[in-house]
């Protein structure tokens, strides 16, 4: 094993730059991991020889490997939460998709079951290389289009993956097709040749249908063939169609059931296929859910319901919203940011955050006396019981306003924000002592500075009629079964409403002269009214009093990802503002003491290419590349303070040298210039003189 | 970046588009030419280029080592299946590949040069593919065990076979993965849309992981939300180097050696030199026409070939055209129509340029 870890030996410096000049090299052989080696007897001979020379490190070092180890057990403990909250989102979704999933699966058999009725082809037939000849009617291929309501395909890549996973679970035979398979240059042998992939696990060339229809002929005649295509909308329509036609003559020898999803509308296919492709299709039509719901059920499952032991601060919370509405859209996305944070987490080394626990802000703000593991016991045990009823509370909102389009996601973040709250708690303590001046009807007005979305929740249980309310009080009796607080006054209304039920039900059989029928009925609403406002009371003061938000409580820090920067930057690199910013603010990542930062002036010791950039901003779209040497010169070129002095007194007998030099700095300024050109040019900043506008470099970007 | 408020953002890029414009054609636009700068000798030019004094050369190198405290959270992301993406202004490649050598020492690093201008993916994948299968022969030690047996060589296989072995199960040692390091992922060789798409295959198999760089800043226009987001799982870095882009560039023309009239004129004087003395003398009688006559179409055909004729220069139009097909061949001469509807003759060089043409060859 070792011999052939032995080519990864220390590259020369010829080999380097020869190594820059192939379109692709080996850099290094893997070596066996430290954990093997460490096993291994023989280990320390090894490691001598696996180490190129170049590497001054050494892994006998017992701090590597700590390190090493460290690395490992947040490896694994990275995998282990991650990994669940992979399968909780997995878990969610599936559940939303579990109706439409069904629904599919019972029209495939159903399909199946017609198709198979037309007729079955018989031995001779089936063993035929060429389709059966049937007349027009039993050329129909069943299609499912399945209306996504999602621009943003990225999202439904797994919800037709989990398709096809639930159909092959129910006995289908099932491939997956992605507009990758339907472009115009491998036209319909690429699609073939990824379903002859799928279905038979093999490539062959050519590819051909009659394959297929063999090897279904051979043995897999009792159930259906499924062909999934994501996004009809991105392939290429005369290879779809081409494709169509194809399956369609062969449909009685391959019974095969057509899913295609679709983004826009339902009637697509009219735009993308000829007519004599559409005949052939006999289309249903399935709508899978919004990617508002989906996004909804994720962010409870994952941020709101304990998962991962997991929460996000509320600006982090406001950019991921940001970022889901108005930037990228797609679930996928606010996923993948799920991870980054999740990582981030594993970026300190616990005993540095052990170390400096009670040095933590929000600690230090209450201030707290005893430093001992008690305190520290007791202090997370009350984080976790006020996050506990900031949960029942904000799942008590958002079941209230489901109905009446609030989002999970705009409200966990206001419920999330510290700000508010504080702000919250001062304007209850002002209202209450104005509450005892004021008529009772000023209340009905928001306490809340900021909650526009909790305010409509609250106000939205002021509307609603007995019934209504009797059902969302028993839900929010079940959210909050481990919060007695909350629970016993939820109850209380309970029996409240019960009381004020049997009355007016008692009220409904006494039979009273017409005349009485509408005050009393009157009385009715009134009872209600004063009930449901009673109801919004509580949820009001449920959020006053209950609703914490992470960042209010001590030692919140361990467990709250605040740094929103470093999700951004990790998220969304923004290289078109960012290069730009380099090269005009260079001296904020340099700090070199050469040029003053701050200042506007152009410095000859400054970066060639910042010059460059720097001049360039003074000219229009385009610059005069005479124009913009000549100020580059005499940047580069101006005497700093103590060469001027020297130049004072030129001797005459030196004037061939002085020649000599100023060519030779003519030859390296203009050099200077060329690179700086050529760098300007790779970052994609400057686009290059055209044969009509030879004298002129066209500038791209224009601002940050 | 300001979230909320994306229409001002995109409001000012407008409005910053036509201030530079109007900058621009508000007559100030200036009429110099390149060829007015005394550009030194080509040679003289690179050798001064490989010879240029660096600058904050300490700085540089403080700003690259601090990016080592980085590392071992890179090969953390690595290995959470992340793609790590490094942007910002400066050669990112002795940054990312002293990285790969320091810290990914267990795993097998290939590099991509995408600054190449022509890259075969293909055969990238095959060395891949090659790599791992010695890499899985050697950790289930016994050569060709439980793995299937190789059918048939991997540069005879299909892009989807090759994508579908590097996609193969997971180990269960999960992360024995090759690290790719595609320098310039943005680069002229890679920018192809099927090469990306190959690329963002690539980087979501199982066995890979991408290190990658870019330098353009519209790079990220190359993506679809597909690739970025489920394929090559970015992880962006902002690590400007403020290195020289020294091998990256050595493929962009110097903008003062190539293209302008100077470079031109001395190309056509060698291609001139090597043409007999009649046909040279023909292009000196259009040359001089065109220096007479700066500011007409060119010189009509008939023309040159009276004058060409009378000066026992070509015996037949046949010649004459046999002359002109080589000097159009090497695009010493160009035609366009006159106003009146003639072909034109005409050398695409100012006015000075043929003026010292005309010196070199006579």
């Amino acid at each position: 094993m070792a011999s052939s870890l032995d080519d990864a030996s220390p590259p020369s410096i010829d080999a380097v730059t020869e190594n820059n000049l192939q379109p692709f090299f080996v850099l290094q052989k893997g070596s066996l991991r430290k954990s093997e080696r460490k096993s291994s007897g023989t280990g320390k001979t090894r490691r001598r020889i696996d180490l190129s020379p170049a590497l001054p490190k050494n892994s006998e070092n017992p701090e590597d490997e700590k390190e090493d180890e460290n690395m490992n057990l947040r490896m694994e403990a990275f995998e282990f939460v991650w990994s669940k909250i992979k399968s909780t989102i997995k878990d969610v979704l599936r559940d939303i998709n579990t109706s439409v999933f069904s629904e599919i699966q019972s029209w495939v058999h159903q399909t199946f079951d017609t198709i198979r009725s037309l007729g079955t082809p018989d031995f001779l037939e089936a063993t035929q290389s060429f389709p059966v000849i049937t007349d027009a009617n039993s050329r129909k291929l069943f299609t499912g289009l399945v209306l996504t309501k999602n621009m943003e395909f990225v999202d439904d890549l797994m919800t037709f993956d989990a398709l096809g996973k639930h159909l092959k679970s129910q006995g289908c035979h099932v491939a997956n097709l992605s507009s990758l398979d339907f472009i115009a240059k491998n036209g319909i042998g690429g699609c073939l040749r990824s379903l002859l992939r799928q279905f038979l696990k093999s490539t062959l060339d050519p590819a051909d249908i009659s394959i297929l229809a063999s090897w279904y002929g051979e043995e897999n005649y009792k159930n259906p063939v499924v062909v999934i295509v994501d996004d009809i909308e991105r392939c290429c329509g005369s290879v779809l169609s081409d494709f169509i036609l194809m399956l369609s003559e062969w449909v009685v020898k391959i019974p095969v059931i057509l899913i295609m999803g679709v983004a826009t509308t339902l009637d697509t296919q009219r735009n993308i296929l000829p007519s004599n492709a559409l005949q052939r299709l006999c289309p249903f039509e399935f709508t899978l859910g919004t990617p508002a719901e989906r996004m909804d059920a994720v962010v409870e499952a994952v941020l709101v319901k304990p998962c991962s032991g997991f929460s996000i601060g509320h600006k982090v919370a406001v950019f991921m919203r940001n970022y889901f509405v108005s930037q990228d859209g797609t679930l996928t996305s606010f996923i993948r940011a799920l991870k980054v944070l999740e990582i981030g987490r594993y970026g300190l080394s616990p005993e540095v955050m052990w170390k400096h626990v009670f040095n933590l802000p929000s600690c230090q703000r209450v201030k707290m006396t005893k430093q001992t593991n008690e305190s520290l016991a007791h202090a997370f045990s009350e984080l976790k019981r006020l996050q506990n009823q900031w949960r029942a509370v904000v799942l008590c909102l958002y079941v209230t306003g489901k109905g009446e389009k609030v989002r999970l996601l705009d409200l966990f973040c206001e419920a999330i924000d510290p700000e508010s709250y504080n702000k919250r708690e001062f304007a209850t303590c002002t209202k209450l002592e104005k509450d005892s001046i004021l008529s009772p009807s000023s209340r009905q007005r928001p306490s809340l500075a900021k909650g526009r979305v909790i305010f409509e929740a609250i106000h939205l249980v002021r509307d609603l009629s007995t019934g209504q309310l009797g059902k969302l009080l028993k839900i929010w009796k079940n959210l909050t079964v481990g919060i007695p607080e909350i629970n016993d006054k939820v109850k209380e209304l309970q029996s409240l409403l019960k009381i004020e039920d049997g009355k007016s039900s008692k009220k409904d059989l006494i039979i009273t002269p017409k005349r009485h029928a509408s005050r009393i009925q009157l009385d009715n609403e009134k009872d209600s009214k004063s009930l449901s406002d009673k109801a919004a009371n509580l949820l009001e003061c449920m959020v006053r009093d209950y609703m914490q938000p992470i960042e209010c409580i001590p030692f919140h820090e361990i467990f709250c990802f605040k740094n929103v920067d470093k999700l951004q930057l990790a998220l969304i690199g923004d290289p078109r503002r960012r290069i730009q910013v380099d090269l005009l603010e260079f001296q904020k990542l340099l700090h070199c003491s050469c040029c003053i930062s701050g200042s506007n002036a152009l410095l000859p010791s400054m970066h060639d290419t910042s010059i460059m950039y720097k001049l360039a901003q003074e000219h229009g779209d385009l610059i005069n590349l005479h124009d913009w040497y000549q100020s580059f010169k005499s940047v580069v070129l101006r005497p700093s303070s103590s060469k001027r002095k020297s130049r004072q007194s030129p001797l005459p007998k030196k004037r061939k040298d002085i020649n000599e030099t100023e060519n030779q700095s003519e030859a390296s300024t203009q050099a200077r210039f060329c690179r700086a050109v050529t760098e300007l040019q790779i970052t994609g900043l400057l686009r290059m003189p055209t044969k009509r506008r030879p004298d002129f470099a066209q500038r791209v970007a224009f601002g940050l | 970046m300001d979230f909320n408020d994306p229409e001002e953002e995109e409001f000012g890029f407008s409005r910053n588009y036509f201030l530079a414009k109007e900058l621009g054609s508000s007559g100030k636009k200036s009429a110099r030419k390149l060829s007015d700068i005394n550009v030194v000798d080509e040679q003289e030019l690179r050798a001064a280029a490989a010879t240029i004094e660096p600058k904050h050369q300490k700085d540089i190198e403080a700003l690259i080592n601090s990016y080592k405290s980085l590392y071992p959270k890179w090969v953390f992301e690595l290995r959470c299946g992340f793609g790590l993406l490094m942007y910002g202004f400066g050669s990112k490649k002795p940054l990312i590949e002293d990285f790969a050598s320091t810290a990914l020492t267990e795993y097998s690093v290939v590099v991509i040069n995408g600054y190449l201008q022509s890259i075969n993916i293909k055969q990238v994948i095959i060395g891949l593919a090659e790599i791992l299968w010695e890499q899985l022969k050697l950790k289930r030690r016994i050569p060709s065990g439980n793995l299937p047996k190789v059918q048939q060589p991997f540069s005879s296989r299909s892009m989807d076979d090759l994508l579908a072995f590097l996609d193969g199960p997971e180990m269960e040692e999960n992360d024995s993965f090759i690290c790719i390091i595609v320098h310039n992922i943005d680069g002229p060789g890679l920018r192809d849309p099927e090469t990306q798409q190959y690329l963002a295959q690539l980087a979501s198999c199982s066995h890979i992981r991408v290190v990658a760089s870019i330098d353009h800043v519209n790079a990220p226009l190359l993506w679809d939300k597909k690739m970025v987001h489920t394929q090559f799982n970015w992880y962006w870095y902002h690590v400007p180097t403020f290195a020289p882009y020294k091998v990256e560039g050595l493929f962009f023309p110097m903008i003062l050696a190539h293209g302008s009239s100077n470079q031109s004129a001395k190309t056509a004087a060698i291609v001139l030199q090597s043409l007999t003395p009649n046909a040279q003398s023909v292009f000196r009688i259009l040359a001089e026409h065109q220096l007479s006559h700066p500011d007409d179409e060119g010189m009509a055909i008939d023309n040159l070939y009276s004058v060409s004729r009378e000066r026992f220069l070509v015996s037949s139009q046949v010649t004459l055209n046999a002359h002109l097909t080589e000097f159009k061949d090497h695009e010493l001469v160009k035609t366009r129509r006159h106003p009146d509807g003639q072909d034109c003759l005409y050398i695409p060089l100012a006015t000075e340029a043929l003026q010292k043409l005309l010196s070199e060859i006579g």
